[in-house]
Order: C-alpha cells, then structure tokens, then sequence
C-alpha cells in the first residue's frame, strides 16, 4: 500500500468519468456509463469545484461529488451536500474518504456553506462509521419515507 | 468565495446584444427552454464576474513575490502588449466558436446534445464579454493606438476566416465537429484560461475562475456525446462511425496543439509572470489528455462490443489489440487511433514536415495528400482550408517557401476586411444604443 502522502485530491472533470464507472463498478458490482456520464456531466455543470477525484501514483482510485444549495427542505441557509462518495475497495485504508471529505468540506467554506449534511443508508455501518470519522453526528432532521 | 459581476458601457452591452442576435439566434430558444434541459441550475447571465479574493502578488517568473499589476500603465510595454494581445485572441476565439457552431447546431441528432452545445455557444458569448470588458476597462494607450471602439468594433467584425487564431477560421461540416471540438479545442481553452489564472495582471487572473467553471461543462458537452456515440458504432450503429470520430479528432487534435504556439516559446510570459508553463510543457500535456480521451473512447467501445469483459480485462484486451492481435474479430483498424503529433502540421517546429498518421515519412507531397485525405473527413478535404494546405505544402516542398514562410500565410484569411470596420459597412457599436438598429448584415 502507498503511504497517505501519496494522495492526491483535485477537482474531477470529463476524462475521470471511466475511472467512476469502474470504482462503482467494483464496489457495486454494476458496469452503468450512462449512470455516470449524466451525472458528472451535471455535476460539471452546476459547479465543477465540488465534483472530487483522488488520485494515488496517478490514477483515480476515489471520488466524491457534492453541492452547495438553500432553500430545500425548509434549510434556508447554504447547506453543503455530499451526494456520493466512492473508494476504490482495492485502496481502502489509505484516507482516500479523509482526503476527499476534507477538500469537500473547505469548497463548502468557500461557497457560504457552514453546514455539511448527507444522508446514509443505516445499513451502511461503514460509511457511518466514516462520516463519525470525520466529524458528522447524526442531525435533527429525519428522512421519511413512503412506498407509491 | 465573491463574484462581482459588472456590465460593459451600454453602448459596447448593445453592440454585443446585435451581435447576439445575429450569430446566436437560438438565444431565445436557449433560455425558453433552460428549465426543460437545466432544471435547477442557476440562469445565463451575460455579464463579466470578478471573483475577488484571489492572490494578489505575482505567482511566476522574474518578479514573483511582488504585488500584481492591476493596470495596463503598471506594466512594461512589452508585458502589456502581451496581455493586450492574449485578451484580444481570446476575445477572438471566443466568437469565433460561436460562428462556426451555428452552422451545423440544427444537424444534432439528439435534442440533449443540442441544447449542450447551445450552452456552451451562450457561455462563449459571455467568455467574450468578459474579454472585452477587460479591453474597455483600462487605458491600452501604451501598446494599441486603436480607441475602445475600434478595438471592439474590429473584435465583433471578425468572421471565419479572419480570426487570429487558426483553429477558429476552420469551418465546421457536421455536427461532429462541433462535438469534437468542444472536446478538443475547448482543452486548450481550458489550459489557456487555467495558466491566465496566475497572470500578473490581476484583472485577468480575476477573469478566470468563472469561465474555468463554464469550460469545465463545454469539455464534458464534447467528451459525453462522443463517448454515447462510440456505443452506438458498437452496436452496428451507421451514423457516426469509429472511423467518423477518428478522422474528425485528426482535423482538430493537430489545431489544437498548434494552439499552444511554437514549441520553443513561451518563455517571455513566464518570465513575465504572465503564465507558469512554457509552449512545449503545455502542448505534452495537452496531447496526453487527447491520448486519454482516444482511451477511454477505445475501452467504451470495446465493453460495448464485448459486454461479457470482466472489470479489468477490457484494459487488457484493449492493449492487446492495439498491440496488433485480433481479439473477438477486433482489430486496431476497429478503434480509434491517436495521431503522430507530427501528423498534418503546418504550424510550430514540424509544419510542413509530411510526417504520417503513425509517424512515417513521406517526400512526394502527392503521396501525403492522398495519405492525409485516407485519415481526414472526406467532407473537410473538399473545403478551402485543406485545399489552401495542399498548395502551401507543394510550394515548401518546391522550394518556393520555406515552412516558416508557409506557417504564416496558414490558414489564409478569407475574409480580412471582416477585421478592418473601415471597411466594413456594419457597425456594431453605435453611439445611440437606446434607439434599435435593424439587424445587421455581416460581409
């Protein structure tokens, strides 16, 4: 494994969409380009600087995109969102999720955002675990749900 | 993290509205139909942004450390005539685009994909706004004798063929052009802009974040079509073809270098902290994103073609195959290949050299012709621009011209008088902007 320092967050644009589709390909075991081509596309769009790639020796091995919106769900003030958050599960271990989630959280700053919020499914203990990690405590909002 | 947004004096604002409404009609479509295509996002506004916070002293080159410049008059005339002469090229090409665009807009095949481009034609418009508004905000006395009329006057005048950049003077035949384009021409936007970032005149560098921001999408409205249309030919899909988009990215993947000006400049704006890279370091690592691309390209048709490729073997397959194997009745004549960079030069250190798809040689300027015109669109090789290419060609190789001699008539303009508004019966600017002129005529 690479030492930590070797970690390199930028932000994500067009060519890294392959290296997305891979990572979510190994985590999730699905091959969906056209899932991804849309949505970093639109990413790209509305504000490039809160789409993440981390790279490790040059190559895309994590991912994380977000944005910065008011005025949904009654939360007036400009919230940072983390929408999705993907590691490589062969490079697990590194701080890829630390790196990201920190960049992330200093584009939140710079766009008015003083609150970061995402939503986790509870069976996901991990990706809890990680967000406690790095400073997330469950919020007083709850998400509700209803089957159509 | 502030934007300021500004306006240009009214009558420059207006100049640009009537050039608006005559080489972006679609403007009102665009914005009719902004909800439908970018629910969401915030609207267009035709404006210049500032972003303010950024780094005041300068980043590069011999006076790093000390405070930027924030006016012409601050600078040397030779640093000033420098980015006097970057804001009226990029003002250029910003238009440019547009112009070339709008001729083959309604030929999209996807509604999506159009309105893409619509954008991004929107987003050059205000590119070039911003351009002129860092041309009508200082005094370029020192380094032009043109007034701010005249300079903005000559910009809007421009039309292919007398822009000062050749990648703009090149007229598009399909919409794989424009597609191809935004993904290719458009990178070297993104370099250009990325290293105007750092520029030690601080109003350029204050430019740039937004329009970074913008090219970022124009890049992917290049980038997504094409890696679409790539699983379509894997699925037997006649339309556009592999051979289409290779042909199309050797029209334009050799302009786009050319971009970066000759390979052994570049010093004097890194000297004068006008930006970090010298010509050849951001040329390398331009042609490396094109050989990405093609990459990528390659491996979505591939999983395509093949979807039974396990997670990995794809990569393998695929260098197996550019390797010279047939791998499931696949060979490297199936993919994409990315060009020699010497290949169809007429610019920097290899113009005119004849130097083939692969790297070959050729001396028989006819034998190259018809080895070009194998690996270019057939629909590019009947236009003017080939044509004007082939005579310069047979001239270096006759001795008439050198190639450096050749590079500077390459491309030939067309239409020069576009540039001169003396000569022109169009104007643009005009000093009532609150009285509507009709539409004007270009030519």
């Amino acid at each position: 494994m690479e030492s930590d320092s070797a970690v390199r967050v930028r932000p994500l644009d067009e060519l890294d969409i392959s290296a997305v589709v891979e990572i979510d390909e190994r985590i999730g075991g699905s091959y969906r380009p056209e899932v991804w081509e849309r949505r970093i596309g639109y990413h790209l769009r509305r504000d490039p600087a809160t789409a993440l790639a981390a790279e490790v020796g040059g190559k895309v091995v994590g991912f994380m995109l977000g944005d910065v919106r008011s005025g949904e769900f009654g939360l007036e003030e400009p919230t940072g969102w983390i929408e999705v958050l993907g590691v490589d599960p062969r490079n697990r271990g590194l701080g890829l999720g630390r790196h990201l989630a920190e960049t992330m959280f200093e584009r939140f700053r710079e766009r008015g955002a003083r609150t970061v919020r995402t939503l986790v499914e509870e069976e996901r203990g991990e990706l809890t675990r990680f967000f406690a990690s790095v400073g997330f405590a469950p919020a007083p909002l709850a998400a509700l749900e209803r089957k159509l | 993290m502030t934007q300021n947004t500004e306006l240009l004096p009214p009558k420059f604002h207006a100049a640009v509205i009537r050039w608006r409404d005559e080489f972006l009609p679609d403007y009102p479509l665009l914005m009719e139909s902004w909800e439908k295509f970018f629910p969401t996002e915030p609207p267009f506004r035709l404006c210049a942004f500032r972003q303010a916070g950024m780094c005041t002293t300068i980043e590069c080159g011999e006076h790093a450390g000390k405070p930027k410049y924030q006016a012409a008059c601050e600078m040397v005339p030779e640093q000033a005539h420098h980015v006097f002469g970057a804001i009226r090229a990029q003002a250029s090409t910003e238009f440019g685009s547009i112009q070339q665009h709008r001729l083959t807009l309604a030929r999209a095949q996807d509604e999506e994909e159009q309105f893409w481009i619509l954008r991004m034609m929107a987003e050059e418009l205000r590119h070039g706004y911003q351009m002129l508004h860092l041309l009508t905000r200082d005094d370029w006395s020192p380094v032009t004798s043109e007034s701010h009329e005249e300079l903005i006057e000559g910009i809007l005048s421009m039309n292919t063929g007398s822009h000062l950049l050749g990648a703009f003077n090149i007229d598009f035949d399909s919409f794989v052009d424009s597609v191809v384009f935004c993904a290719l021409i458009d990178r070297v936007g993104k370099y250009q802009l990325s290293m105007q970032k750092m520029s030690a005149y601080q109003p350029m560098a204050e430019s740039m974040p937004k329009m970074l921001q913008e090219e970022a999408f124009h890049l992917a409205a290049g980038v997504v079509p094409m890696r679409r249309w790539v699983t379509r030919a894997a699925a037997g899909d006649v339309t556009i073809t592999m051979k289409a988009l290779e042909r199309t990215i050797n029209k334009w993947l050799q302009r786009g270098l050319e971009m970066f000006g000759d390979e052994r400049g570049g010093g004097t704006n890194v000297r004068y902290g006008l930006k970090p890279m010298k010509n050849a370091e951001a040329q390398a690592q331009y042609r490396d994103e094109g050989g990405n691309l093609v990459r990528d390209l390659n491996l979505r048709f591939l999983r395509a073609r093949v979807p039974g490729l396990a997670i990995g073997e794809a990569e393998r397959t695929l260098d197996r195959i550019l390797a010279g194997e047939t791998v499931e009745s696949l060979t490297r004549d199936d993919l994409i290949r990315l060009p020699h960079p010497e290949f169809f030069r007429r610019r920097g250190v290899p113009a005119f050299r004849m130097i083939g798809i692969d790297g070959e040689t050729f001396t028989d300027p006819g034998a190259y012709a018809r080895h070009l015109a194998r690996h270019l669109p057939e629909a590019y090789l009947a236009g003017r621009d080939f044509k004007d290419y082939l005579d310069l060609l047979g001239q270096v190789a006759s001795g008439e011209l050198t190639a450096e001699e050749a590079a500077g008539k390459s491309p030939a303009l067309r239409r020069v008088g576009g540039a001169c508004p003396c000569s022109k019966s169009v104007r643009w600017v005009v000093d009532e902007p609150a009285v509507a002129p009709s539409l004007p005529v270009a030519g």
